[in-house]
């Protein structure tokens, strides 16, 4: 984002720029708000374990309206809202760690408290007018009002600008008017407070008119709102999601929020912000399932021996407790670059939900087949985890799109000294909603770096591994350029690969600054645990990222392509055997 | 209405203790929690509190890491606290009961509260102690509590039955699971709790007269057997029950 005075880590990556003073040390929570924040973990385990029934939320499709009003006078509405407004206004760490522990009790709940505050009236607190912010914000953060992002359309899902709502400002009577339908709002059926993203004509610089995207605070109170009946989902069923319409809606002028026209930019930030939530609540939902499996396989015996005693079963425990590592280390190295205030964190957002997602449903599939058959019974919470983590790597940016997100972030510095390019990067990147636009300026100055920071000597084997492919990534981003110039944007094979590299390679960082930083708290031999998950995960982590960068320059992507294609083009499976 | 109640830090109870090679309790990754008993005391303090007016305030001993549970305690929704500063939680109640005993007269409460026990020693001998100590009624295992004027009447568990005790004011009350529903501490009482300043004291302790020679883990549960599925294993699990584990 332009207001921020450093560009991130993982985009100097790219050009080959270490800042390592970005990431060393690792981030830690100030004692006090530790202490604030274990008391309001302490008080939503109590509640919830006398009050949340997960399975009789997922049967009956709905959280107890009992519940959703216990938790709005205990406060658990405002997390985010600053203090000034009635909230709690938690720091990006702690509000994670909430949403960690929600994601773990109830992902139905984890989701219906983060439509409401990572996304439904995060755009008010980020863009919000002093007069917006007090007539709104108190309410919201003592759950009178509740919250719902309303972008998505049937026609522009991933094309979010492709959005057909309209406002239609009429100046005499002070009003917009707002006409059209959003899809798939979660919140929908129970939300009063919706934040609607409409296009609107606006007259340029130049006198010509254009149709940009606005954002505009919408109350149901207002009249001319409306939901849809409830959808039948896959998971998350206790959650409401529903389409929302507006007909006619008459929306005060002063409920414009933020600049006419920059809705989108508005959109997109909100976007950046609730995906460390979902990250968050993807880690915890697969830590508590993992718990249950733990119960399973050191009871249940089979051929004398408890299954915890059988390798294959060790190496599902052990993946699955270093996956988690890793990732919980990318948050809250992620969480805390964002509470430090001056750092573009867009990419390493994007980085984190993308792979606790994936390693949440990786992990999730594999405690069910750990526990064997019992995990398919409908009496098990297996099947529900494994339902409710599907969405998420989905919604709030497809994974697709957010790795096609983080290869051009990545290479559109380098692409822009290759100038032509540079423009040609520029739009697909703001097409994909997320946004770019950070301080260049600060990266041209570095000469590219091979080292970072001495770490302790146990961890020496993963800083090189760090080191050499950090150095490859940046030639293989630049080859991939050279090679594809403004085609780039449509080698989509090579972007996932170019991503998922620097998504390691952040995580490989993001895990040695963790675990350098608990040596020198601890020592060397209380942190045994630590700096083996660390040597596990830089050795698998350096692997891959070897495989996806030869596969840059060397790979079937062409005949890939032409099959699907041809598969496309036959409708079916063409082949008889 | 002047109320006290007095508190207990003690390890979580899903905490897994670890003993150091001196056979003490290992305290560094222990999870600290205000007593669950603690929570009846506090509950019930606050709900006459809000029948009669006037104030709760909370008293705890030992090391800094104790105003966590003060803290919790104050989050609930007590007005003031106080810390007797102790650089350990000490093993003989007797001696807790001591420098407990000193603060509360100064206090001039109405009535004071605490849990029955504390999970972590299950001495459960505090409230006959400070009863003691204060020269005045305590009552334990209490159940349910009606304050009527300077009288208050007791329901107490009892072997099988509830004895119904009545005092008067100031007494001690040892409150028991089922007195009431503890709150949960509102993340607006959290916030409001980190503004109350805590009110740490000095305090001469008198010596310990008990001693704690080693702590060992209890001996290993051997593992379960299952004797069978259907009605057919009843009478072999019922010799078993008899003749190997002489339970019946």
């Amino acid at each position: 984002m332009s207001d921020k005075t450093k560009p991130s880590f993982s985009k100097a990556l790219f050009s080959g720029v270490l800042l390592d003073e970005l990431v060393f040390p690792y981030p830690e929570m100030e004692a006090e708000e530790a202490e604030d924040l274990k008391m309001m973990q302490d008080t939503f385990k109590k509640f919830a374990e006398d009050n949340i029934d997960s399975e009789k939320i997922d049967e009956n499709s709905k959280i107890p309206d009992e519940v959703l009003n216990s938790l709005k006078e205990l406060g658990f509405m405002g997390l985010s809202v600053p203090e000034e407004y009635g909230g709690f206004g938690l720091s990006a760490t702690a509000y994670t760690k909430m949403f960690e522990l929600f994601g773990g009790v109830d992902p139905s709940l984890a989701i219906t408290l983060g439509a409401h505050q990572s996304i439904g009236y995060k755009a008010l607190v980020l863009y919000g007018n002093e007069a917006q912010k007090k007539k709104y914000l108190p309410k919201l953060s003592s759950g009178e009002m509740l919250a719902a992002y309303c972008l998505t359309e049937p026609g522009a899902g991933s094309d979010a600008a492709g959005i057909q709502t309209r406002a239609i400002r009429d100046d005499k009577n002070g009003v917009y008017i707002l006409n059209g339908s959003k899809i798939w709002i979660t919140n929908g059926g129970i939300a009063d407070f919706f934040t609607v993203f409409a296009k609107e004509e606006i007259i340029d610089k130049n006198g010509e008119k254009k149709d940009k995207i606005s954002a505009f605070l919408v109350t149901r109170d207002m009249g001319g709102v409306t939901s849809g009946k409830e959808e039948n989902k896959l998971g998350l069923k206790g959650s409401s999601t529903t389409e929302v319409f507006f007909e006619d809606v008459k929306v005060p002028i002063e409920n414009l929020l933020g600049e006419r026209g920059k809705g989108f930019k508005i959109a997109m930030n909100v976007l950046n912000n609730g995906r460390l939530g979902l990250a968050g609540g993807s880690i915890g939902a697969l830590k508590v399932l993992l718990k249950e499996a733990l119960g399973h396989i050191s009871q249940r015996k089979q051929f004398k021996k408890t299954l915890s005693e059988f390798e294959m079963i060790k190496e599902k425990v052990a993946q699955i407790t270093i996956d988690l590592f890793a990732t919980e280390s990318m948050i809250y190295l992620t969480s805390g670059l964002v509470d430090s205030g001056e750092v573009d964190y867009s990419l390493e957002s994007a980085m984190c939900k993308v792979r606790a997602t994936e390693i949440s449903w990786i992990g999730l599939n594999e405690c069910l087949q750990m526990v064997g058959g019992l995990g398919f019974m409908k009496e098990y919470p297996y099947q529900r985890y494994l339902r409710d983590g599907r969405i998420n790597m989905i919604f709030e940016g497809t994974n697709e799109i957010l790795r096609m997100f983080t290869a051009l972030a990545g290479i559109q510095e380098r692409g822009q000294v290759l100038r032509k390019i540079g423009t040609a990067l520029k739009e697909p990147i703001k097409g994909y909603g997320v946004l770019t636009d950070y301080a260049a300026e600060w990266i041209k100055g570095r000469i590219s770096t091979e080292r970072i920071q001495d770490v302790h000597k146990s961890l020496s084997t993963a800083k090189v591994q760090f080191e050499t492919w950090a150095k490859n990534l940046h030639f293989s981003a630049e080859r991939a350029l050279m090679h594809n110039g403004k085609k780039i944007i449509y080698r989509e094979m090579i972007q996932k690969r170019l991503a998922d590299a620097a998504t390691d390679l952040y995580a490989m960082i993001a895990v040695i600054s963790r675990v350098d930083s608990l040596i020198t708290k601890k020592g060397e031999e209380k942190a045994a645990n630590e700096i083996n998950m660390c040597t596990i995960f830089c050795d698998q982590a350096w692997r891959r990222v070897r495989r996806n960068l030869l596969m840059v320059d060397s790979n079937n992507d062409k005949g890939m392509s032409k099959l699907s294609d041809f598969i496309v083009e036959e409708k079916k499976y063409p082949f008889e055997a | 209405m002047n109320i006290a109640v007095c508190i207990k830090q003690t390890p979580d109870t899903e905490t897994r203790i670890k003993l150091t090679e001196a056979k003490t309790v290992d305290e560094s990754d222990i999870n600290f929690i205000l007593n669950p008993y603690d929570e009846f005391a506090v509950e019930e303090a606050l709900k006459l509190r809000e029948k009669f007016d006037g104030e709760v305030t909370v008293i705890s001993l030992g090391p800094d890491r104790v105003n966590s549970a003060i803290r919790s305690a104050l989050a609930m929704g007590a007005d003031k606290a106080v810390r007797i500063k102790a650089e350990n939680i000490p093993t003989d109640p007797n001696v807790t009961a001591g420098a407990l005993a000193t603060e509360l007269q100064k206090g001039n409460y109405d009535l004071i509260f605490l849990g029955k026990q504390a999970i972590d020693d299950d001495h459960a001998q505090m409230p006959a102690l400070l009863g003691a100590k204060l020269g005045i009624p305590a009552i334990s295992v209490v159940v349910k509590l009606e304050v009527e004027g300077d009288k208050l009447t007791a329901e107490r568990e009892i072997d099988g039955a509830h004895e119904i005790i009545e005092c008067s004011l100031p007494a001690v009350i040892g409150a028991q699971r089922g007195l009431n529903e503890p709150r949960y501490a509102s993340l607006k009482g959290i916030m409001k709790a980190k503004k109350i300043q805590i009110n740490e004291i000095d305090a001469e302790l008198s010596a310990d007269q008990l001693q704690v020679v080693e702590f060992n883990y209890p001996p290993e549960k051997s593992p379960g057997k299952i004797v069978g599925d259907s009605a057919d294993a009843v009478p072999e699990l019922l010799r078993l029950l008899h003749e190997e584990a002489k339970v019946i």
